[in-house]
């Protein structure tokens, strides 16, 4: 494997950085939205966002993303391979993150919302000061593990022709035929991925301890 | 100031309750447990919304609009609710925040204090429930006298019309629970409108205006204390003392 070959597997691990990334930072809050409609129980958008999160949880990556590049057109939506993926990433991870903040909303003391209440505090305020700041850590653990799911599935992504971290050492092993040096490396790069994630949890742990006492 | 009346469908907690607290007294609620004496006290800042009967304070009808039927919106109730005061026997502080913090929130964010008034304002109050030491304190690292205390800080910070006591000292060490009562009876003193849900019949007795005594949903008995403990008109109010002393 020479200087080339790394070059190209590290613009696959950019490929798949950024295209995560993006996901994340829109799955995350698209999850906590979906949470915040579904315990707010107003009847049909319960019901709908139910089906959504059960879709989106029975659904392969490969296929969804499929369905998104090639279905799309047809209803009028151009979607470039990026978008496609972006979104089916996004999509898909909003399904797991939305259960993960439900649970944190279910299981948040009553007593405390009680006492926002009594102090005069509206629901919205209630959310923002007394609910949010605590079941941000509490939802942390079960958050980063979905984006550690979230980036190994993500060479689904592949299918639709984009050349991420996995597909670029299709790429490299064509033109080599050693075809173990750039999966070996690919697979150090996501291990770093990963580990950053579930050591930068590790940290934040330490505060969700202090809340839980 | 006020008239509280009310009763409860289905398991009957309540029944066509009512109760009058004028500015400036303290008034004990007394009664066996599941007598609704805590539910009395939910109702009056709607935690606990009644089947039927209204609750006034200061004359304005809180959880139900001017035509007495539909529900007051979000906003407006809340606005009502920072006007009294809530003190909750298991302390319900917020663990994310500090000592001093717990009790600027609501005066910052509910009434739109300045921050630097409403620290000032929370030191006083810290300091005159005396744990002014803890004010960067997390409530987790509190014993459950100081954070009653706190407690009783943060209802008084907003500088309510009334606050209602819902058995602040029964979750409570019987060591720890002097300094808690300490902190109300100052209260009292100062003319401060309280109703106490307790089972600390001397504190009562000292402290109170009145007693209100509910057994089943019922108010049976309403005497000023010392008539209500020395000579207690009904079979229940005598059977019920009769356990404490």
């Amino acid at each position: 494997m020479d200087q080339a070959a790394l070059h190209t597997l590290l613009l696959g691990a950019w490929t798949t950085a950024w295209i995560s990334a993006v996901a994340v930072a829109g799955g995350v809050p698209l999850g906590l939205a979906l949470a915040l409609l579904r315990e707010a129980r107003i009847p049909v958008v319960g019901h709908i966002i139910v089906l959504y999160v059960s879709l989106g949880r029975a659904t392969p990556l490969v296929t969804l993303v499929l369905f998104i590049f090639v279905g799309a057109p047809l209803l009028g939506i151009p979607l470039d391979r990026y978008t496609a993926a972006i979104v089916t990433l996004l999509l898909n991870t909003a399904a797991f993150n939305a259960e993960v903040w439900r649970a944190a909303i279910r299981s948040f003391p009553h007593e405390q919302v009680e006492a926002a209440r009594a102090a005069g505090m509206t629901r919205v305020l209630i959310f923002r000061r007394i609910m949010l700041p605590q079941i941000w850590i509490t939802s942390l653990p079960g958050l980063v593990n979905e984006m550690t799911f979230l980036i190994k599935a993500s060479p689904a992504i592949g299918v639709i022709g984009i050349v991420d971290l996995t597909r670029v050492t299709n790429r490299i092993s064509a033109i080599t035929y050693e075809p173990l040096p750039p999966i070996l490396v690919a697979a150090a790069l996501y291990m770093v991925a990963i580990g950053t994630l579930v050591r930068l949890q590790r940290l934040l742990d330490a505060r969700a301890q202090r809340l839980a006492m | 100031m006020r008239n509280v009346s009310k009763s409860f469908a289905g398991i009957e907690v309540l029944r066509e309750v009512c109760l009058n607290v004028a500015h400036g007294q303290t008034v004990s609620v007394l009664g066996p447990s599941g007598s609704g004496k805590s539910t009395l006290l939910r109702c009056i800042n709607w935690l606990e919304e009644p089947d039927s009967g209204e609750i006034l304070i200061a004359g304005v009808r809180i959880g139900v609009r001017a035509d007495g039927k539909t529900h007051m919106p979000d906003r407006e109730l809340a606005r009502m609710r920072a006007r009294i005061g809530m003190v909750f026997q298991s302390f319900n502080l917020w663990p994310h925040l500090s000592v001093i913090e717990n009790v600027t929130e609501a005066p910052i964010h509910v009434l739109g204090m300045a921050e630097d008034e409403a620290i000032g304002r929370a030191e006083k109050l810290l300091e005159k429930v005396g744990i002014g030491e803890k004010r960067d304190a997390y409530p987790y690292v509190l014993s459950g006298g100081q954070k009653q205390r706190v407690g009783i800080a943060r209802a008084l910070a907003m500088n309510p019309e009334v606050i209602l006591f819902d058995e602040p000292t029964s979750a409570l060490d019987p060591e720890l629970v002097g300094e808690v009562l300490a902190a109300m009876r100052a209260l009292a003193e100062e003319g401060m409108t309280m109703v106490v849900v307790t089972h600390e019949m001397a504190f009562a007795r000292e402290v109170s205006d009145e007693i209100v005594f509910i057994d089943q949903g019922c108010v049976v008995e309403r005497q000023a204390p010392e008539a209500f403990f020395d000579r207690p008109q009904t079979a229940r109010a005598r059977q019920f003392l009769s356990r404490y002393t």
